[in-house]
This record gives structure tokens, sequence and C-alpha cells, in this order.
């Protein structure tokens, strides 16, 4: 709507109920209750008015700016740096005449008045208030943070702070603060699965899909494969020539041998260490049976072959076996072993 | 097919697929052929197994769950019905009310669900957290949980809802800037934003009418369920060297009943 300058001022004023020349008693005390919205579309062609209006928006983008800035310091309830803006807001306010500066003006309100809801918030909050940013300095010094500055090195964080963090920090505040979760363990499993037959055959069709397709390739991966296979049955062949020895002793001398004396090789650490693995394996598939004797010493015999049923159904019970070389030396003193029951066998796969 | 009305519930068990809508919602369509049967639906659908059919159906369920709960993301019933319940899902209450079970008893852990629109669950821990001692066994300490105390705690601190900025500034004096990498976390934004979210830990909302477009923090169903207010409050009694009940507010919200039952210990569970 276009008024003409000199005798549209009133009516615009009644009309519009917003900005007018030289009205102050217009406005009522405080601009913030105006509805500024609804500007005047008044053209004025004034140089003088043209930069007097940049300015007048320019010093509110200022205002704008500074209280979103400023944001946390004009929360603070120790000033009063937001009255001071809207009092700016106010005396700029008596020179606004377009709906861009008025609309500034509005931009300006929503700002300042979602400050002052944070402000109220705060005064209505019985009991202290929390500040975060103390929280964080008392974080930091939670968490370790070394305040010596060192000169030579620049912080590995990067931050203007002095000091650094140190490394654990995170997970130091992490312990204390489990206390505060109940959070379920996650699930894992201890060990892994473990299967020894499946692998072959799996290998072996593959090396047959593999071979007649790149010319190139085939005698590599031939050949490993070839090799873990070996290794798979080099275990059963050992498991199973192992039970040999233990029939064989055990026909000799029909009482349970000591599990030491007939695992321990004198002369080699590691292949002592080769045999209690696979009699593990004599003991995992009920060939073998490990107990005390009376003197509360360890010791294993065969089992018979009618007896695999019925072992089916006792309890079964699992231990963990641990050597070392020195207690290997140990056992070789006390119980005096001076050769290896079971022998090595005859090709070295090492 | 007979001319039943959808609207009652009442259905041949397992005749007919087409379900009725009250559970419809766009990003479960699996759900949409599952709902929630009756209990003489359950009972019928019992005397068809035999006890060990619906152990062992049990027993999946259990696992599944606890190797999903890995990490930590909510899951959802329509894909326990899809992957492991199967054609049990007759008899589903059932087999949820003996997995609640195993749980509790065998584990000491709760199935809840957090969210009974969408259907979600989450496993807790079930024993007293502010009674027990930190744990014997040396369990590597996972540094997210740190980053999370602190986000939580402010936001509780400052009443439950929080705009997003004042958490990006909290955790600048903190040396983690959701600009940067940070060395422990990552890409912080979206560990915060995302990760977070999707475990329920956090709700992350945008606020509406904002330009540019802003969001705000809230507790997620999962931190109601797991975390403990009082506890926090402690913790800030020792920071602040404060006594935890000069936060009035806060120490109210903490004890009050509503949320005591919900994050506190509750031993009122059959044993």
């Amino acid at each position: 709507m276009r008024k003409a300058r000199a005798g549209g001022d009133d009516e615009a004023v009644r009309q519009n109920g917003s900005s007018s020349r030289r009205r102050t008693d217009q406005h009522p005390g405080d601009g913030e209750d105006h509805d500024s919205s609804s500007g005047g579309v008044q053209d004025d062609d004034d140089d003088n008015d043209l930069g007097l209006r940049r300015e007048i928006r320019s010093k509110y983008r200022d205002l704008i700016n500074s209280v979103q800035q400023n944001r946390e310091d004009m929360l603070s309830p120790s000033n009063n740096k937001l009255t001071e803006v809207l009092e700016e807001a106010n005396k700029l306010f008596k020179d606004v005449r377009q709906a861009r500066e008025a609309a500034l003006d509005a931009q300006l309100l929503v700002v300042a008045t979602d400050l002052g809801k944070e402000k109220a918030s705060q005064l209505f909050s019985e009991g202290s208030a929390f500040d975060p940013t103390a929280f964080a300095e008392h974080l930091l010094s939670f968490m370790g943070l070394n305040r010596l500055e060192d000169e030579d090195d620049e912080p590995p964080n990067g931050c203007a702070g002095d000091g650094y963090l140190p490394k654990d920090a995170w997970h130091r505040l992490a312990r204390r603060a489990e206390c505060c979760f109940r959070t379920a363990p996650s699930f894992h499993y201890m060990m892994g699965s473990f299967y020894t037959e499946p692998p072959p055959p799996k290998q072996r069709i593959e090396r047959q899909r593999k071979a007649p397709s790149k010319e190139a390739k085939r005698i590599m991966p031939t050949q490993l494969k070839k090799m873990e296979e070996s290794h798979q049955e080099a275990t059963e062949k050992e498991v199973e020539r192992i039970l040999g020895y233990l029939k064989s002793y055990y026909q000799d001398d029909p009482s349970p041998i000591s599990y030491y004396e007939f695992v321990i090789d004198p002369n080699s650490f590691s292949r002592t260490v080769e045999n209690i693995f696979h009699t593990s394996f004599l003991i995992r598939d009920g060939l073998a049976r490990l107990k005390l004797d009376s003197d509360k010493l360890p010791c294993i015999e065969p089992v018979e072959e009618g007896e695999l049923e019925a072992a089916g159904s006792f309890s079964r019970k699992q231990c963990i076996v641990s050597i070392s070389p020195k207690i290997w030396r140990e056992l070789i003193d006390v119980f005096e072993i001076k050769e290896t029951i079971i022998q090595p066998p005859e090709t070295q796969s090492e | 097919m007979t001319q039943r009305k959808r609207l009652s519930n009442v259905q041949n068990s397992s005749q007919s697929k087409r379900q009725s809508n009250s559970f419809m919602t766009q990003e479960e369509d699996e759900d949409a052929t599952f709902t929630q049967p009756s209990t003489s639906q359950v009972q019928r659908g019992l005397e068809k197994l035999t006890p060990a059919q619906v152990d062992q159906k049990t027993a999946e369920v259990v696992q599944y769950i606890l190797v999903k709960d890995q990490k930590k993301i909510p899951v959802r019933r329509a894909d326990l019905v899809k992957h492991v319940v199967k054609d049990y899902r007759t008899v589903y209450p059932e087999i949820i009310k003996r997995a609640m079970r195993t749980f509790e008893q065998v584990f000491g852990l709760k199935l809840v669900e957090i969210d009974s629109k969408n259907h979600m669950y989450v496993l807790v821990n079930n024993l007293d957290a502010s009674t027990a001692r930190p744990s014997p066994v040396e369990r590597p300490s996972n540094p997210k949980m740190g980053l999370l105390f602190v986000i939580l705690s402010v936001i509780f601190m400052k009443g439950g809802v929080v705009r997003e900025n004042l958490i990006w500034n909290t955790l600048k004096k903190l040396r983690v800037d959701p600009g940067q990498r940070h060395e422990e976390f990552g890409d912080v934004r979206k560990v915060i934003t995302d990760e977070f979210v999707r475990q329920r830990y956090l709700e992350y909302v945008r606020i509406p009418h904002t330009e540019p477009v802003e969001y705000e923090f809230r507790w997620g169903q999962r931190s109601d369920m797991e975390v403990s207010r009082a506890q926090i409050l402690e913790f800030m009694g020792q920071l602040h060297e404060q006594d935890p009940r000069s936060w009035t507010q806060q120490y109210r919200e903490a004890h009050s009943a509503a949320t005591a039952s919900s994050s506190q210990a509750s031993s009122s569970n059959h044993r």
C-alpha cells in the first residue's frame, strides 16, 4: 500500500498501527510490545534515510550476533547484559521505518526472549544452579589433566587450553561412571569354536576345482593345501600312536600309569607339550581316563572297549593343564624320569 | 475363507496370515503379519508342541538376544519372530515369558520392552549396581561410556532437555570437538547423534521452527532403564564437593518413586 508521504502519515499510523515518523507517543514505552512485523511500506527516496536504515540494520545484526555468541555470558544471573541489549534495541526501534528493519527487530526479539526464558527458568529452580563449565573443569581434574605446561611439545589434542589429558583419561572416567550404569555385560564366546574333522574334505574339493581354472597359480595353492592336510592327518596319527603306547604299556603292567611319567620327554620340552596335547585328545574322545591315585597324583589308563558306552553317562569334567620349562625340569627331577615312554615320531614336521 | 470380522482378533490359528491392522507401522512390514496371539491361541499352540520343543525354541531366542545385545542395539520383535521364532509364533508370548525367566534366573539380566509401540527389547543388568563393588574381574572399560555419562549428566542436571549447542560446548571444554576427529572416539558427532541414538541411550530431536535447524538432546529409553540418576547425583556431589541434596530438584527427581523403580534395583522379581 503506497501512501503519499505528506498526507499519509496519520492514516498510516492508524491503519498499520506500527512505526510512524517522529510520533514517539505512538510507541508504548518499550518497543518490544509493538507488532513490528507489519511495517508501513513507505518509500523514502532520501539518501540520508537510506544510509540511516543501513546503519540501523547493521546495528540490529550486531545485537543479534552478540546475543547469539555470548549466550552463556548473558545467561549468567550476575549481569544485566540482556537488559542492556533490549534497551539498545529500544533506541534503535525509534528510527525504524520499513519492514526490513522491523523484521530484524523481530528476529532480535525472538532470540532475546529465548534467552529470557532460559534466565527465568534459572530463577525458578531451587537449589544450586548447575554450571556445565564448572562441571567440565571438575571432570578435567578428575581425568588427570596435567596442568604443567610442556613448552616443547604441542599438546596432543591441539586445543588451546593449558595442560594435556593423559591417554587413559576417558577410561578413567568410564570406570568411575560404570557404577551409574546397569549395562548387561556383552556376551562373547570364551574360546571360540574348534573343529578338527570338517576341514580336510573341504580343502580337497577346493583343490580340484581350482586346478583347471588358473594355470599360473595352480602350483602354489596345491602345494599349500597338501601341507595343511598332512598336519591334520599327522595329529590324528599321533593320537593313535600314543594310544598304542598307552595300551601296550598297560598290557605289560595293568595299573594306572603316572600321567607325568607318560607324557614327559626328558630330552625335549616341546615334545612334552606335544604329548600333553595329543593325550588330551584321547581323554576327550573317552579312549583314556585320567584320575588321581592314592597319592593324589594324576594317572592315566586306557578305557576298555566295553566301557566306552558306560563312560558317556558319567559326568564329564574338564581341566586345564599348564606347564613351563621350570615345572618340566622339576618334574623330571622329582619323578626321576630318565627316558621317554612316547617315542618321538620318525618324520619331523618342523 | 470364513467371513470373520477383521476387527475381532479371533482367527483360525495357522490358516489366515492376514491379521488386523492395529500394529501396522511403516518400519515394520514383517510385523504386519504378526500380532500378539490371544491366550487361548497360545494354549492351543502349546498343546501341539512338546515341552522339549518349546524349551529348545526358548533357548534359541535367548541366544539370539544375547548375541544381538553385543552391539547394544535393541532387538526388534519383528526380527525375533522372523528369524528365530518362525513357526512357533502362536506361542510367542509363552516363549518370551520363559526367555525372560531364563535371563533373570540364569544370567542375572532383565529383558525389558523399552518401546511398547514398536516392540523393542533391551537387556539390562538385573543385579543391584549401587551395592556392587567395582567388578573383581579386570574388564577393559569402554571410553564411550565416559562420553555418554557426561552427556547424560548434563541433560539430567539441566532438567531433562538441552539444546545440542550446550552439549557441544561442554564437550569442547573437555577437548572433544565434534568438528574434528578425536583419537579415542573417532567421528564424535556420529557416535553421539547416530550410535547412541540407535542404541536408545539418547534422543536427538529436532526443535520445530528453528532456522537454521537445531536439535535437542534427551535421555533415551534405554538410559531410563539402565542409568541411575541417583548415582549420577552422587558422583556430581563428589566432583563438586557438594552435598547431592543441594540440587534439590534433581535430587527429588532422582529419588522419586517413578524413576527409582525402573532404573534402580528392584528386587521384586521372583527368583
